[in-house]
């Protein structure tokens, strides 16, 4: 808006602009009265009718830029003003792309404005002064995503958009400093489940071709032992514990593996231990016990090891969460109950 | 019933970070909202929240006739959707609309189709997949068949033309052109392609794939999985390559994934038959995302869209809205079942759990929509102090219904819609089997009686709305009818009443 203010009289509105006479702007509704419709300013009104005007005679010139501009920085969620500076754009670069046919950067970087202008709604702007290289200009959007998510720690689209350039780059030197970032924005934030999911997404959702089995078992020693210290801290934090149910689901492994350490966390008081095991570290000196999500851990540890006296000794976790532990949940905790006796009788 | 209200703060263990402090601001905030006579009092009526009907009903009257306010202006691109949430919302407060103004909407919504198929967020402005399923949505609410109703007005061929032009090698779709790939398009696009009757497997090849390929570990979905096939020289898509979820599950892509899914079974069905493997989704995981989202008694039960997040009303129908979707997928209503005996005028607190097989909590859900998400000059909020908007008004409003009602697939009715599409004719060809298990499979969808259950007694009560399209059962029923040119067998038990109408 700051552009607008900063002229004393205001800007000219393209009705009364020469260098727009040409064009025949087209009120929105013609000939109906519309129901629920919104007020606009006399700028926006004028605008979208000029961006009407071009869209009937298909006009593809640079003045578009502007005026879609315009429209953009008064509504930024309008689709369609998006999409016709790429249609200009594309444009201008046909001659490029021409006359390095060859050249992959030049293909490479249409595909960049064409994905980058998919987002329209994060907070990334059309790299319209992108750097000429691909890898500098993934680079550089990564150093801006961090930047923008400083402000917004959990903006679903920047997130949405920064896996999707790691991916879609898929270059060693981005990868590279995932890790620690997200272990700095857990340090800010354990219960970040943005940044949870983004280590998720860094740890096992690389696209990779061809095995890496070998690497799991040491991926998975590593993120279990993260995993349960940072439960330690905070132990009622569903983020770590559906990262660690999710790290165990997706390497096959089985919740019985990690019985240790979760009992620690379904008594009122952890147990005293003379010994510091470090790979069952027990809950930090505030920890409230028993966390409702150990409960739910050791009961699924019990209901999947099967026997009538293991579906017991569930069943009477489950009706402590039913009843004191996690009573909003009552009706789901009765139906895991009726699920183990099911399956049990059957 | 007695009871007491326990208001235990999430606990942080002495280890706070930015998410703990908003939480408690938030729990501060909320925990206000129960009128203090609740912990104590044994008089009923200072007991019983009240839905200010008559107030949103001037605020939707409001918007809808003298329009909106310039501030607006960010839903220039979606006016469809202003029109749709007001017309559902008033489909749910059981309020019908005059002649008048259903030819005025129904003009209005035909000036936003696009010349080459699909409506628009505006005239003159571009097809996008969500304001042809909130258009046509609005149309199911105020059209009617003939030369100026709207139904036939419709270009169908156009529409799935438009619908093809977006298709892309992992079974996904652009909202628009040049547009992103989004969950909310597909359960946008497979409404509309339901509804219009213009279902096909070229349309659905991949699809349900590619919806399976957004749930993430937590058991939501997300926006979108990452397409590798882009990075492929001649843009072919390798099956078993990994399509890793981009964003985190989330309330609303994760009711438009579920949603989709249902939708997608008829296809399923029909067509995954002999070598092609048929694609799961994890339901066991997804319901227990679901109830997850549910927030605690000092958040008043209302939903949360992501873990670690605070509570907004919209999710009480994205979220809330979505558990029976999930019961459905589970068969929890088969195995649960038991038919229900005594007359239940639904307002007796008493014996609310003998009749109940959600498994959400419904009643916590209908005291955060009535306790914290109406705003007192009316119209529905996020959560307060926030101030009221015509989307937050709907969905509050959808999510109070669906958890005052069970609409629930019944085996029954499908039977009877079934019989009734043709006795004698078996199915033509699989294209033919499609058409009648789709038609069966969005009908089937009914009120389970003598399951509704309203905080606050009866005057409550809001007309019950589909699972899957947000319309009420009639609307639904109405719109589908026309375009399978079939007529419905009478519905097998008493049509509910609308608690109120003017």
């Amino acid at each position: 808006m700051s552009h607008i203010l900063d002229d004393d009289e205001g800007p000219k509105l393209y009705s009364e602009r020469q260098d727009w006479a040409d064009v025949t702007p087209i009120p929105q509704y013609e000939g109906v009265r519309p129901i629920a419709p919104i007020f606009y300013t006399p700028e926006y009104t004028d605008a979208t009718d000029y961006f009407r005007g071009i869209v009937r005679t298909g006009e593809k010139s640079q003045r578009i830029l502007e005026l879609t501009e315009a429209i953009i920085r008064m509504n930024p969620a309008h689709y369609s003003a998006w999409q016709s500076p790429l249609d200009v754009e594309l444009k201008l670069m046909d001659g490029i792309a021409i006359e390095f046919l060859k050249t992959y950067q030049v293909w490479h970087h249409r595909r960049l404005i064409l994905t980058a202008l998919h987002d329209s709604s994060s907070t990334s702007p059309p790299p319209t002064s992108a750097p000429t290289s691909a890898r500098d200009a993934a680079k550089s959007e990564l150093d801006f995503i961090t930047r923008a998510l400083l402000t917004d720690t959990k903006n679903y689209h920047t997130w949405s958009y920064r896996q999707w350039l790691l991916a879609f780059f898929d270059l060693e030197e981005l990868w590279a400093g995932e890790l620690a970032y997200v272990e700095r924005l857990l340090q800010e934030d354990v219960r970040n489940n943005s940044a949870w999911h983004h280590r998720f997404f860094v740890v096992f959702g690389r696209v990779k071709r061809g095995g890496e089995v070998g690497e799991l078992q040491d991926v998975l020693k590593r993120e279990l032992a993260y995993t349960k210290d940072q439960i330690a801290l905070a132990p009622n934090n569903p983020s770590a514990w559906n990262y660690l149910r999710g790290t165990l689901e997706y390497t096959n492994t089985p919740f019985s593996s990690l019985e240790t350490f979760v009992q620690l966390y379904i008594l009122e008081k952890a147990p005293e231990l003379d010994v510091l095991d470090l790979e069952n570290p027990p809950p930090g000196p505030g920890a409230q016990l028993p966390c409702v999500a150990s409960l739910e851990f050791y009961a699924d540890i019990l209901e999947k090891r099967g026997e009538k006296e293991n579906i017991e000794k569930a069943t009477a976790i489950w009706k402590s969460l039913a009843n004191e532990h996690d009573t909003m949940r009552k009706k789901y905790w009765e139906y895991r109950i009726k699920g183990a006796l099911t399956n049990t009788n059957s | 019933m007695s009871e007491q209200r326990v208001l235990r703060p999430t606990p942080t263990d002495g280890f706070p970070s930015p998410t703990s402090e908003l939480q408690a601001a938030t729990e501060n905030i909320l925990k206000n909202r129960i009128p203090i006579q609740s912990y104590t009092s044994t008089d009923k009526k200072l007991l019983e929240p009240i839905l200010q009907k008559n107030l949103h009903l001037e605020y939707l009257l409001r918007n809808l006739v003298q329009g909106f306010p310039s501030r607006y202006t960010s839903q220039d691109a979606s006016q469809p959707w202003l029109i749709f949430w007001t017309l559902q919302a008033f489909s749910v407060l059981g309020v019908g609309l005059d002649e008048k103004v259903k030819k005025r909407t129904t003009d209005t919504i035909l000036a936003l189709q696009h010349p080459n198929g699909g409506f628009a967020g505006g005239p003159g402005q571009a097809a996008h997949l969500l304001p042809t399923y909130a258009s046509i949505c609005a149309l199911a609410i105020v059209g009617k068949p003939g030369e100026g109703g709207g139904w036939d007005q419709i270009d169908r061929k156009k529409c799935y033309d438009f619908f093809m032009s977006l298709k892309q090698p992992d079974g996904s779709f652009l909202v628009a052109h040049h547009a992103e790939v989004d969950v909310r398009g597909i359960y946008c696009l497979l409404v509309v392609a339901t509804i219009l009757n213009i279902l096909t497997p070229e349309l659905l090849e991949g699809t349900p794939e590619f919806i399976a390929s957004c749930q993430t570990y937590e058991g939501g979905f997300c926006n979108a999985s990452f397409p590798g096939w882009a990075r492929t020289e001649d843009k072919s898509l390798d099956s078993a390559a990994p399509r890793p979820p981009l964003g985190e599950a989330h309330g609303g892509y994760t009711f438009c994934a579920t949603a989709s899914w249902v939708l997608l079974q008829p296809y399923v069905r029909t067509y995954y038959t002999g070598t092609k493997p048929t694609p799961t989704i994890n339901t066991a995981s997804l319901l227990r995302w679901i109830v997850n989202m549910q927030g605690n008694p000092i958040e008043l039960g209302g939903f949360k869209g992501r873990t670690n997040k605070l509570v907004d009303g919209c999710y009480s129908w994205w979220v809330g809205g979505c558990a029976v979707l999930a019961e459905g997928l589970l068969g929890v209503d088969l195995v649960n079942h038991e038919p229900e005996t005594h007359e239940n005028d639904g307002s007796n607190h008493e014996g609310w759990d003998d009749v109940d097989d959600s498994l959400f909590n419904r009643k916590a859900l209908q005291e955060y929509v009535l306790y914290a998400a109406q705003h007192h000059a009316g119209g529905l909020v996020d959560k307060p102090p926030k101030f009221p908007d015509a989307y937050h008004t709907l969905y509050c409003l959808s999510g109070l219904s669906s958890a005052q009602h069970r609409v629930v697939p019944s085996e029954t009715r499908r039977a009877d819609l079934l019989n009734y599409w043709n006795t004698d004719e078996a199915p033509k060809d699989k294209l033919d089997e499609l058409q009648r298990d789709a038609f069966s499979n969005v009908l089937s969808w009914q009120e389970e009686e003598g399951t509704s259950k309203f905080v606050g007694g009866a005057v409550n009560r809001l007309n019950a709305t589909h699972p899957i399209f947000n319309l009420t059962v009639t609307h639904s029923e109405g719109i589908v009818a026309h375009f399978y040119g079939r007529k419905l067998p009478v519905r097998q038990f008493r049509k509910p009443q609308a608690g109120k109408s003017s």
